[in-house]
């Protein structure tokens, strides 16, 4: 069985996810988003797994029934396994852990399409290449699915803050990608 | 925000991340597999355990009504014998009064004097070097009978 083939729509995700009685389909809606989320937060795919399977794990058997958006819901349970993580293994401070969270380059960030690989690979090098605190607010804004007010509220900022490093996330990727065509 | 950003936010929303790994689906299976069940179970387990225990409770407290009653042993057999021990008694006077005399019932005559103390004993507990000081006033009156020559 292929999981994550079918992508559901926003409003699918986020209504229709209280109905859904096991986890393998809570799963199927948010893990793949949670592992990218969990990327920008933790040193090693393997690290954003662990994150992603504790939060999970704490979502499922505590937290599930609780009012409001399951997404952000687990986007928050996913930060703190981080966090946690981050104080737990590291002799360094938790803010240096974190700080040096990002897309380290094992593994895809992305499914592979049977075209325009090459796109894609564009896409997640420029990724790569942004800022991590404009990486972040773009990851939770496009794949995380959460509104500004939202990620403010996950990184303690303000709305405007977020907002604006959103938009220069989007223009530096655009610059980098536009490049990468001239180049290419 | 130009159509150039537009088009590429729409293109970034159309990439779906890459999925988890199999090993992690397999971690997830293991750890959340007990509570994949429904709940139902868990309060079935208390509905059948919570009977059980109250019969218990309930069979060990018959049992104990059953018992003949025994009176409670005396405290002083209860405790370890000289566990405190009197080390120290001392008493002062601290008030003495004569009355002046007095004539008994006898018609003899006497001087009745009252004096007043405060006794202090104190008892240790050589094991533990515990120590207990009991401190009582007490009033000791004396008749001395007189000879008037």
């Amino acid at each position: 069985m292929t999981l994550f083939k079918q992508t559901p729509t926003n409003s699918e995700s986020m209504e229709d996810a209280h109905q859904h009685e096991s986890w393998q389909k809570w799963f199927q809606l948010y893990g793949p988003k949670l592992l990218l989320c969990a990327r920008q937060w933790t040193r090693s795919l393997a690290d954003a797994e662990d994150v992603v399977q504790d939060a999970f794990v704490r979502f499922w058997r505590h937290q599930r029934q609780l009012p409001g958006e399951p997404m952000a819901l687990l986007v928050t349970s996913v930060r703190r396994a981080a966090i946690d993580r981050a104080r737990r293994d590291s002799r360094r401070s938790a803010r240096e852990e974190f700080a040096e969270g990002g897309l380290e380059r094992a593994g895809p960030v992305f499914e592979t399409p049977l075209d325009g690989d090459e796109r894609r690979e564009a896409i997640e090098a420029a990724l790569r290449r942004l800022p991590d605190e404009q990486r972040e607010v773009l990851v939770l804004k496009i794949w995380g699915e959460l509104t500004f007010e939202q990620i403010a509220t996950q990184l303690e900022l303000s709305p405007n803050t977020v907002a604006s490093r959103y938009r220069y996330a989007l223009a530096a990727l655009r610059g980098e990608l536009t490049a990468a065509d001239c180049h290419g | 925000m130009d159509d150039e950003i537009q088009s590429l936010e729409a293109e970034l929303k159309r990439l779906r991340p890459a999925g988890p790994s199999r090993d992690l689906l397999a971690r997830l299976g293991r750890d959340l597999a007990p509570a994949a069940r429904s709940p139902a179970p868990r309060w079935w387990l208390w509905a059948g355990a919570l009977p059980i225990a109250a019969a218990i409770a309930v069979a060990f407290t018959l049992a104990a009504r059953r018992e003949p009653a025994v009176p409670p042993p005396p405290r002083v057999a209860a405790m370890p014998p000289a566990v405190f021990q009197p080390v120290a008694a001392e008493n002062v006077l601290y008030a003495a009064q004569d009355d002046g005399p007095v004539t008994l019932a006898d018609g003899t005559s006497a001087r009745r004097e009252r004096l007043s103390y405060v006794d202090t004993i104190t008892w240790k507990n050589p094991r533990t070097n515990a120590s207990v000081r009991w401190s009582v006033p007490r009033e000791e009156v004396r008749v001395v009978p007189v000879s008037f020559q």
